[in-house]
């Protein structure tokens, strides 16, 4: 699939979002209840704030040190007789991958839930090996395939935008006859999937966190699919993006603790694994363990404003907080990654021509950075993709670029400023609406604007606007009087 | 005490009635106002849109007019703009004339219900406004600023004036600045649930202490035909106030 | 497939980052806090005796304690009401000290054993055909229901996974308070050379999925239940 999910532009992708009432409702129930969810279980563990300290300080490090890191955590997988691959592109990935399985005559793969799998489209690639069986095992992404391959709407619920009458449907065309109970249309995915798992002879997994100092890999699922992929097949690949390490075990059980309680207000994944190559004496687990360390654009943020950003550990949290991803859902993003961190990161992966419209689409309303667990400062970096494109690429409009640097002038030269205050409540006068409104006490100068032209015209498209008072009845003007008043007084004692 | 009052552009550009309610409370309390003439606007519009050039002139001024006359307290009426004050900390950084003077400004400035609770220590104002209403929480003032207590003290406290509480409180209403008329189709998404909210409470009134997000929410109201009274926190803090009534708190609870 | 683009590729990294490779050595990880050591770290035994208790049945998890003396009648009737038609036991000497080796010999069903030198697929398949697996696992953490265990030659990863019915055995005395006591354990076991393993697993109650409508369905990949067995006298 790549980074990029659609070829829609942005606009039509919100319009497209705005008529799937389902969605929206599915995407707000389930912000609704993970919210009390994962304040709970933060508000348990007590002192979150300085949790979220000790998370961004570990991430902070890790980032800081990257190279060192990777080069201890490949020597240590080495050590333990796995291969280690240092993928500069996503093609450079699949490549390795696909090559691998040719030469073990692999025919049989399954899959754990992994973004950077989707990320460097892998699995198409590999089902062009002839006779290639491929099986997303996360029974979201089951689903997903199952239908064709539908576009995941989210980092941690792939599926939130499907009902249990979309999922049965799925099913039957794999044989299910029984009802829509969820219970009953998982068992049917158990029983569905084992058969894969038990003839697979690999099994591909992303990576939560790798760990430095012991060449293990870490990774947490709730069903337990993560597990029987790294348990069963022959070989083992795992993808990860090159910036998730931390440097020993200890530090990943701090950021798994943290990351079960910001991704669905869990104390913990119900299954967290450390992993490597199977040691002698052991009789399942990977014989032959492949790690692939991807690049693919991530270095980009390096050495910029921006490079906080790969601190993210993929919870979700700021997904569930945001109310713009409250409204358009996953598929209004056009990217794998969705919601804050997705409109901060799939610019820096995919490039401002395509993802350039994801910064602007948020009220700035910080959520986002307020429930990040390793304090990325997220709404924050949104404006500096902003500024990026506005002051260093001048991407906007000519038009709107003259408006802008007029609001420029006019909010940083008083006497402009006085001018616009003298003449506004004339100004706008053509503008006003003989219709009545509902509203009291906002309007209360001489009516309201319901359509105003230019790039006012955003505001009044959805909202009445107020209209300003006369020049003699500002709040300037009133504090004018207001002090001679004050002042008189003061002389009349 | 003398207080410098920090009108902010909305106010000065629409909404008269706001910065008067704010400034006869504060003089209320002793405060002795004054208003630097050259004072325009925080910068918010240019800068959150990226346009980080074009607003150091704007931030220069409101710094330098903020500063220019002499007084113990900056107050305004918006979390959000008394946020964007004291980011300037941050905005400035780089310049060593400026960025001293954005420190002496944030240690200075208060959003206005912050200001009576926080520093006044009022917990009751003396108002009395026989009223349902609910209150809606700005993203900037509660997360950024992080004053997320004292609007609701003060409100508490305004003799009959029942307080509705309002669904999805932590929910943006939409307005986000130039957001709002960039990106109106989802601004509109998220202005309609903010509605529904307030309607969902069975309040004849919403206040707020961000005069652009009632804006927002109000101009949405009257564009679908519905009946709210809008009211900043400062006219409700203004009204038939009696003075006997007003009570002081000695520890404001933490924020 | 030797990584013969390492060295660019980190070269890369470290020049778009403008800073220099090999100084982890001078500037170590050094917690700014120690959260994680002391949370929970006060409780008394019987508190976290308790916490296990209330936090394992929140993830339901089915918890049960038994002395040594009773152990091998609950596990009689526990898998008597699995109707369990085949049982999978670990090749471990704890299940001896826990003094289950009378039990082992008299169960039914007959057990198969996780064998060390039993084979992968044969293992896998047993594992496989089990309907009830009782495992032994190292810590129990009180602050989430979690259990943790390291895969060793005589009960491997799939031991704790493809199993229908999972029953986990835990000395008393092995309850720590949070999965940070338990990572220590491992850490250190790790680094001085005395536990050799692939794998460590700390799970948390039976597989479970909220990917249908965001509706809990417990018993997905993993077992479909689950039951800690504290073992009060060891």
């Amino acid at each position: 699939m790549g980074i990029s999910t659609t070829t829609t532009p942005f606009l039509t992708r919100v319009k497209e979002s705005e008529k799937d009432k389902f969605m929206q409702q599915a995407v707000a129930k389930a912000q609704d209840a993970q919210w009390d969810k994962r304040e709970a279980s933060r508000k348990e563990l007590g002192h979150w704030q300085d949790w979220r300290k000790l998370g961004e300080q570990i991430r902070q490090h890790v980032i800081h040190y990257l190279p060192d890191y990777l080069e201890e955590f490949a020597d240590n997988v080495e050590k333990r007789g796995g291969h280690v691959f240092f993928a500069q592109k996503d093609t450079d990935a699949v490549e390795y991958i696909t090559k691998l399985a040719k030469e073990k005559q692999v025919q049989r793969v399954v899959k754990s839930k992994s973004m950077v799998t989707t990320e460097i489209n892998l699995d198409k690639e590999l089902l062009k090996i002839p006779g290639m069986k491929l099986m997303e095992t996360d029974l979201a992404e089951f689903i997903l395939q199952s239908d064709n391959w539908d576009e995941p709407t989210h980092i941690v619920f792939p599926t939130l935008h499907k009902n249990r009458d979309q999922i049965q449907k799925v099913f039957e065309k794999l044989g299910y006859d029984g009802d829509n109970d969820p219970t009953h249309m998982a068992r049917f995915a158990r029983e569905y999937l084992r058969r894969y798992f038990l003839q697979a002879d690999m099994g591909i997994t992303g990576c939560n966190f790798a760990i430095a100092d012991s060449g293990l890999i870490n990774l947490v699922t709730n069903e337990g699919n993560a597990d029987l992929t790294m348990a069963i097949p022959k070989t083992q690949v795992v993808v990860m993006g090159m910036e998730r390490l931390v440097p020993s075990l200890k530090e990943a059980e701090v950021l798994d603790n943290m990351l079960a309680r910001s991704a669905v207000g869990q104390k913990l994944t119900s299954y967290c694994s450390f992993s490597g190559e199977q040691v002698t004496g052991e009789s399942d687990g990977p014989e032959d363990l492949h790690v692939i360390i991807l690049d693919n654009g991530r270095s980009k943020a390096l050495g910029t404003p921006f490079e906080s950003i790969l601190q993210c550990i993929r919870c979700g949290a700021c997904l569930n907080v945001c109310p713009v991803y409250r409204h358009i859902g996953g598929h209004g993003y056009g990217s794998i990654y969705p919601g804050p961190l997705g409109a901060v990161l799939s610019p820096i992966l995919g490039g401002y021509d395509q993802f350039g419209d994801l910064p602007f689409a948020s009220s700035l309303c910080g959520a986002c950075t307020e429930t990040c667990p390793v304090r990325i400062p997220l709404h924050r970096l949104l404006i500096k993709h902003r500024e990026v494109m506005m002051d260093k690429l001048k991407m906007d409009k000519p038009t709107t670029r003259e408006i802008m640097k007029t609001v420029g002038l006019g909010t940083g030269t008083p006497n402009l400023f006085q001018m616009a205050l003298e003449f506004d409540h004339m100004a706008t006068r053509m503008f006003v609406s003989k219709k009545p409104t509902t509203v009291q006490n906002l309007y209360n100068h001489e009516g309201h604007i319901t359509w105003a032209p230019s790039i006012a015209k955003g505001w009044t498209d959805v909202r009445d606007a107020p209209r300003p008072p006369k020049h003699t009845e500002n709040f300037r003007r009133w504090f004018q009087n207001f002090e001679e008043s004050k002042e008189a007084v003061r002389h009349g004692k | 005490m003398k207080v410098v009052v920090f009108s902010t552009c909305i106010v000065d550009l629409f909404f008269p009635n706001v910065g008067a309610a704010m400034v006869e409370v504060l003089e209320r309390f002793g405060c002795d106002t004054v208003m630097p003439k050259k004072q325009i606007c925080c910068g918010q519009p240019t800068f959150n849109s990226g346009y980080v050039v074009a607003s150091q002139k704007t931030m220069r001024n409101e710094v330098d007019s903020l500063l220019s006359i002499d007084c113990d307290y900056i107050v305004g009426p918006s979390g959000s703009c008394v946020n964007m004050l004291h980011e300037f900390r941050m905005h400035l950084a780089d310049d060593p004339e400026y960025s001293k003077k954005a420190e002496i400004l944030a240690n200075k400035s208060y959003e206005f219900t912050q200001f009576l609770y926080r520093v006044l220590h009022i917990i009751d104002a003396g108002a009395e406004l026989d009223a349902k209403a609910t209150f809606h929480r700005s993203c900037h003032m509660t997360r950024l600023l992080g004053e997320r207590t004292a609007p609701f003290v003060l409100l508490d406290h305004v003799k009959g004036l029942q307080m509705m509480p309002l669904p999805h409180i932590e929910n943006c209403c939409g307005f986000g600045g130039m957001f709002s008329v960039k990106e109106p189709e989802i601004s509109k998404l998220m202005v309609n649930e903010k509605v529904d909210d307030v309607v969902s409470t069975g309040a004849d009134i919403l206040i707020g202490a961000d005069q652009a997000c009632l804006m927002n929410i109000g101009g949405r109201f009257s564009r679908r035909q519905l009946p709210i009274k809008i009211m900043h926190v400062a006219e409700v803090l203004n009204s038939n106030v009696d003075m006997s009534r007003v009570r002081y708190a000695d520890t404001p609870a933490a924020v | 497939m030797a990584s013969d683009n390492r060295e660019e590729f980190l070269n890369n990294i470290a020049e778009k980052a403008g800073r220099p490779r090999h100084q982890l050595a001078e500037h170590p990880f050094i917690p700014l806090n120690d959260l994680p050591e002391t949370t929970l770290a006060d409780k008394t035994p019987a508190a976290l005796f308790d916490l296990a208790k209330q936090n394992s049945q929140s993830i339901h998890v089915t918890f049960q304690t038994a002395d040594t003396a009773g152990l091998a009648d609950l596990l009689n009737q526990d898998i008597q009401e699995k109707e369990a038609k085949s049982l999978l036991l670990p090749t471990d000497d704890r299940l001896a000290e826990y003094g289950l080796t009378n039990w082992m010999a008299g169960v039914t069903p007959s057990p198969t054993y996780w064998e060390p030198t039993g084979g992968r697929e044969e293992n896998i398949q047993r594992a496989q055909n089990a309907d009830v697996a009782v495992g032994c696992v190292d810590f129990l953490c009180a602050e989430s229901g979690t259990i943790t265990v390291a895969t060793t030659p005589g009960q491997g990863r799939s031991f704790h996974f493809l199993p229908t019915h999972y029953i986990a055995l835990v000395p008393k005395s092995r309850i720590v308070p949070r999965s940070r006591q338990a990572m220590d354990w491992y850490d250190e076991e790790i680094k001085a050379g005395r536990l050799h393993t692939s794998n460590i697993n700390f799970i948390t109650g039976p597989s479970n999925s909220g990917d249908i409508e965001m509706v809990l369905v417990v018993g997905v990949h993993g077992p479909i239940d689950m039951s800690y067995i504290v073992i009060t006298d060891q």
